[in-house]
């Protein structure tokens, strides 16, 4: 390890960062306004993700059997339904246990000892293995023999498929824009250095240093750069995780925020890639520009 | 010189227009052997730094072979400039400092770019500030010092990767007569070192006064190139060689 290369190369970055002390703190700025609201989106996002696989989770078809099946029929039924294909699980309900959960779910709400009679069919509740896969569940189950009807959330389960493909367009278009956004500024930023060293690489072209050496610590400045605001912005998100979640939460009840937050160290880390990414490309580029002429 | 032996700088009808149209060269032929010392002379605007810039590839010819110690500089990748670049060492007449770095650093960032080892500076930077007589100021500013000074740190600076062949463009175009005559001895010195080297000049006294090979451009065109010559060919007792 030659120290005093490392000396001199670090000089140069130093020398770079603090050319345009101003500019480069707008720059950092602005990547971290803009990396901290790409990393709320991908929080909101996933928080989304999760919140509508948990809702998704519990959307389940419902088989009404024909009344006066007798016990053994029921069970040849459920074991016919959980073999088909796109089915993960059969649940069978007998009407007495059907009334019981009925009554269970609405006690306290409703006077269930009005219910003298049983109105319920056995049922079949069951569990698609995927969400797309519920409608052609209960297409195949209402063709067998034995079922009466089928039910399920049909509209609901298409709604929110639309809606969650709406929102990751939505989200995607977003996120390209605040990228593009830091990007520019960046690259921006790197430009103003490079014209202001524009004697130093000059000098350094006269005397024989490759381009690839001169760009170097450009580079480096821009992934500080990138870096610098990318750390702000995960700074700026756990604060806003731990103090500002909870009270939205709170406020918004009816969102059912999953119990098990995503993690935001992985999402840290990729926060801070793209942001060193950006700032690489964005003063490669730059310099690449300048080196060209 | 030996003629079988390939010349270190051979232009063969070298021609240079630039995109606005001027014509800064006109089928020049050259050879430079090793260890020369040689005048390029003529008024401004006769294509004496664009015959220069050829040589460090700052600029490629429109027309015409460029060899600069064996490679053909005309036709070289882009790639291969730097190379060929820590092999010429070139001086101009407003030096080219950083202002913001010190005598040694401003000798030693043109080591450090082309990413010589700490060890090599270290021994290179002190050897080309004595050659230029500022051991003595090596941590001063440029500002800090005189003209020839900054002349002598750019000097120091174009010779510390040891390069073949030195160029000067009106290298004392900026200087006073005294200081002016300094820094050709040091050139003269630099010379006699091994280092081949080219000035290009229209400082008539000075040309005058060095009696050396003399090249003279006119509109792009050698009218005359006479050993020992002076700045206006033909008062001399050297031979004419081409016109």
């Amino acid at each position: 390890m030659d120290w005093g290369k490392v000396k001199f190369f670090l000089g140069e970055v130093l020398a770079n960062l603090t050319r345009n002390a101003a500019m480069q703190i707008t720059a950092i700025g602005t990547v971290a306004v803009a990396i901290a609201m790409l990393g709320a989106f991908l929080f909101v996002q996933r928080t989304a993700a999760a919140v509508s696989d948990q809702a998704l989770q519990q959307i389940e078809v419902s088989a009404f059997l024909r009344d006066g099946l007798d016990a053994k029929a029921d069970s040849a039924l459920a074991a016919r339904v959980g073999a088909l294909p796109g089915v993960a699980h059969v649940t069978y309900v007998p009407k007495a246990q059907g009334l019981k959960q009925l009554r269970d779910k609405l006690r306290g709400e409703v006077d269930t000892s009005l219910l003298t009679t049983n109105p319920l069919p056995d049922t079949l509740r069951i569990q698609a293995k995927h969400v797309a896969d519920v409608p052609e569940v209960a297409k195949t189950v209402k063709k067998l023999p034995g079922v009466v009807d089928v039910h399920y959330g049909a509209e609901t389960v298409q709604k929110l498929m639309r809606l969650l493909d709406v929102a990751q367009r939505i989200g995607l278009a977003v996120i390209v824009l605040l990228v593009l956004a830091s990007f520019q500024i960046v690259s921006n930023t790197i430009r103003l250095t490079v014209y202001s060293r524009r004697r130093e690489i000059s000098i350094m072209q006269l005397v024989g240093a490759t381009n690839n050496y001169i760009r170097l610590p450009f580079i480096a400045e821009g992934i500080v750069a990138g870096v610098l605001g990318a750390a702000l912005a995960v700074a700026l998100l756990l604060v806003a995780q731990r103090e500002l979640l909870p009270v939205v939460a709170q406020l918004i009840k009816f969102v059912p925020f999953p119990t098990q937050l995503p993690d935001l160290i992985p999402l840290a880390f990729q926060l801070l890639g793209v942001g060193a990414l950006v700032g690489a490309i964005a003063s490669w580029i730059s310099v690449g520009r300048y080196l060209r002429v | 010189m030996a003629p079988e032996e390939a010349a270190l700088i051979e232009l063969s009808s070298v021609s240079l227009t630039y995109p606005n149209g001027v014509r800064a060269l006109d089928a020049v032929d050259l050879k430079i052997e090793k260890g020369e010392f040689i005048f390029l002379v003529g008024h401004s605007g006769t294509g004496k730094s664009s015959l220069l810039r050829l040589l460090y590839r700052e600029q490629v010819p429109s027309a015409g072979d460029v060899y600069v110690d064996g490679i053909a500089v005309h036709r070289m990748r882009a790639g291969a400039i730097p190379r060929l670049r820590r092999n010429v060492g070139v001086v101009f007449q407003d030096f080219k400092l950083l202002s913001g770095k010190t005598v040694w650093e401003n000798v030693a960032f043109a080591l450090q770019v082309t990413g010589a080892r700490t060890k090599d500076v270290m021994r290179q930077v002190p050897r080309c500030l004595d050659l230029v007589g500022l051991a003595q100021k090596s941590r001063m500013f440029p500002h800090e010092l005189s003209g020839g000074e900054q002349q002598r740190t750019a000097i120091a600076r174009a010779l510390v990767n040891n390069p073949k062949i030195l160029l000067c463009d009106e290298p004392t175009g900026n200087l006073d007569p005294s200081t002016t005559t300094e820094i050709m001895e040091l050139l003269q010195r630099i010379n006699t070192k091994g280092t081949t080297v080219v000035v290009a000049t229209h400082n008539r006294a000075v040309v005058d006064r060095m009696r050396k090979r003399v090249v003279r451009l006119e509109n792009g065109r050698i009218v005359g190139d006479e050993e020992r010559g002076f700045y206006f060919l033909g008062l001399g007792q050297g031979q004419v060689l081409s016109g």
